[in-house]
């Protein structure tokens, strides 16, 4: 037999009418791990999950959740933990009858309850609030009373579905905190689902970007820099998009020249295009620097050009800089100081080779 | 006083007043013309023989008791066979939930009089659910369905239902899908997140529902008058017969209070049991 896994998804699909919301989805997950479902609305990601807590049944293909088979299981018999993007607490339940309920239904002594829901309530540090009733807590606070009813039941696999996604900012960040630290600390098998890049970097062991319904990358939060599409590229991060076309293909290297007439460089990824080529070709806002000279003579990968905005961002500055009919934003982690950079000045643009990325242009226009 | 509140003020007595005074006019005063007349004797002195009557003769005893059975029975009906309704209206796309509510309330477009007839017509003698059951050979002489009790249950809850529907369906539309969700990762089945999240997020329907249903059903005249025939006798219309066949306002005012008395009693009796700490608690914004 082969190695077993804690959650397979084999060829799975499902359609809504005539509409394929997921297609041929294959995914293999580790006891432990964290994987996070990536992608803009509409991707799949939230119908993917649906079919894995069994509120949904694929149309085609299998799941499997511990080497069994759960097409047609229903969710109550699936043992899962799942926190949803509202709460989704039981509002005329205590906090504490509503982390109780699942060992409840599992028929738990009340000693036994009792000392599980005081431990995971300890956990999510809210051990005081076991008499309240939901609407007396703020939204972090039910969230994480959310994440101990899942957890109270040791399930096979736990489900986040957006659960930061009704907080602010700054509760946001320190929740996720909290549950990557719990996650790691349980070892519990985890999917979580997002729409922000950031938050399935910071959570995951693997990241599974979807489109359209269809799988474009799975891989760790280090292979964004291998991105296998141009989609899993600009859904992760910012970039700047140039045209252009294949000049010639080296060994290593690509030659490129830009509509506008700037030519580069660009380090090969498993790529085949041929000279002549359409391509988009990327750089990351980060990967541009800044000068006041020209520094070297050679005149690839360079582009002289006119700031046009700057913006101060805190931790780095944003400026827009107008290489002539394309504007770069350019990320700069330090600025000396305030108006060392000013509208209507003249700058080189300058970026490496492996820091470009280069993709075939389809042929409608794109 | 400030003077924008002395204006607020100014215009609620204006918007208010022509409901007020019809109010006053047509309901209240000849509310309390009834009530003195209630504490007098047939010789409009004043005396507690009405009262006495109604308190000694077992009559008026036992006809208070099947008034308040039947409307208790109608409530137990409307929840019975309204909740389902409900439940469907709640997770129905809008287009069918607007067919339902039509279909729920189009009945009652029509007079309350021709609709019991249309019973007659299904549960009578010669109606045509007896009709049927002796072709079939299943009866060998007519059920009695009507002119019965079960008549006046049947008649009130097919008269009442609407308000249970509505009242249940309103605040089945307010619980968040994803609670069902959750009660089931967590292990519920259907029937345990019926019991455990559906009937005790619905509390608040239920007993608006009941609220309106029994109170109709205590008062109702025409349905009992219909459906019930001669045998059946409430206090609404035991209260018509004293006044208008046997000319005994007094008694028939004094039946009328009791009448009153108890619904009111009833009602905050029932609301006080259900509406317990944790009721408050939840349901109270």
């Amino acid at each position: 037999m082969s190695k077993s896994f804690d959650v397979e998804l084999i060829n799975v699909q499902k359609k809504f009418g005539t509409n394929v919301v997921v297609d041929d989805f294959n995914l293999q997950i580790e006891q432990g791990e964290c994987v996070s479902f990536l992608g803009p609305s509409g991707c799949g990601k939230t119908t993917t999950l649906n079919m894995i807590a069994g509120f949904l049944e694929p149309d085609r293909g299998d799941l499997l959740i511990k080497g069994k088979r759960m097409n047609g299981t229903p969710s109550n018999k699936r043992d899962l933990g799942m926190v949803f993007q509202t709460y989704s607490l039981f509002p005329h339940m205590t906090i504490f009858e509503n982390v109780a309920y699942g060992l409840k239904l599992r028929k738990v002594s009340k000693a036994e309850t009792k000392r599980r829901v005081d431990k995971v309530l300890d956990l999510v540090k809210l051990p005081h609030v076991a008499e309240r009733y939901p609407k007396q807590l703020s939204g972090g606070q039910r969230q994480r009373i959310a994440i101990a009813r899942a957890l109270v039941t040791e399930p096979t696999l736990l489900l986040l579905d957006e659960p930061l996604s009704n907080l602010d900012a700054k509760l946001r960040e320190e929740l996720r905190e909290e549950i990557k630290r719990l996650q790691r600390d349980i070892g519990v098998t985890t999917i979580f689902v997002t729409h922000d890049q950031e938050e399935a970097l910071y959570m995951s062991n693997r990241i599974v970007v979807l489109d359209h319904g269809k799988v474009e990358q799975i891989g760790t939060p280090w292979d964004n820099n291998r991105p296998a599409s141009e989609f899993v590229h600009t859904f992760i991060g910012k970039s700047n998009r140039l045209t252009g076309v294949v000049e010639r293909v080296l060994d290593h290297t690509l030659e490129l020249k830009t509509d506008t007439g700037i030519s580069l460089r660009a380090v090969r990824r498993n790529d085949c295009f041929a000279a002549g080529d359409k391509v988009s070709i990327y750089m990351r806002p980060e990967s541009i620097a800044l000068h006041v000279e020209q520094r070297h003579s050679a005149a690839t990968n360079v582009a002289k050009g006119t700031v046009k905005l700057t913006s101060f961002l805190g931790a780095y500055s944003e400026c827009e800089i107008d290489i002539g009919q394309t504007v770069l934003t350019v990320r700069l982690q330090s600025v000396e100081q305030d108006g060392w950079l000013s509208p209507g000045m003249h700058v080189y643009t300058e970026w490496k080779p492996e820091d470009v990325f280069v993709f075939a242009r389809k042929e409608n226009g794109r | 006083m400030s003077e924008s509140r002395r204006r607020k003020m100014r215009t609620a007595v204006l918007l208010l007043a022509p409901a007020v005074a019809v109010l006053l006019g047509v309901f209240v005063l000849p509310m309390l013309y009834i009530l003195l007349m209630s504490f007098q004797n047939k010789q409009e002195h004043i005396s507690l023989v009405n009262y006495a009557t109604l308190v000694q003769d077992p009559y008026y005893l036992q006809v208070l008791w099947r008034t308040i059975k039947l409307s208790l029975l109608t409530v137990l009906a409307c929840l019975v066979f309204g909740y389902p309704v409900a439940m469907y209206m709640a997770q129905a796309s809008s287009k069918m939930r607007g067919i339902v509510t039509f279909l729920i309330i189009a009945p009652h477009l029509v007079s309350v009089v021709i609709r019991n007839f249309g019973w007659v017509i299904l549960l009578g003698e010669k109606g045509l659910i007896n009709n049927v059951l002796m072709q079939a050979g299943l009866i060998d002489k007519p059920l009695r369905l009507m002119y019965n009790e079960l008549g006046v249950v049947i008649g009130l809850t097919d008269s009442f239902m609407v308000y249970m529907v509505l009242a249940i369906a309103t605040s089945m539309y307010q619980i968040d899908v994803s609670l069902y969700k959750a009660a089931g990762i967590l292990g519920a089945g259907k029937l345990r997140t019926f019991l455990n999240v559906v009937v005790p997020m619905t509390l608040p329907g239920m007993l608006a529902g009941s609220t309106l249903v029994f109170s109709l059903s205590m008062s109702s005249f025409v349905t009992l008058a219909l459906m019930g025939g001669t045998s059946v006798k409430v206090l609404p219309v035991i209260a018509y017969e004293k006044i208008m066949t046997e000319l005994n306002w007094q008694l028939g005012a004094s039946i009328s209070f009791l009448l009153l008395f108890s619904t009111v009693a009833l009602v905050t009796l029932f609301t006080r049991l259900v509406e317990t700490k944790r009721y408050k608690e939840v349901f109270s914004s």
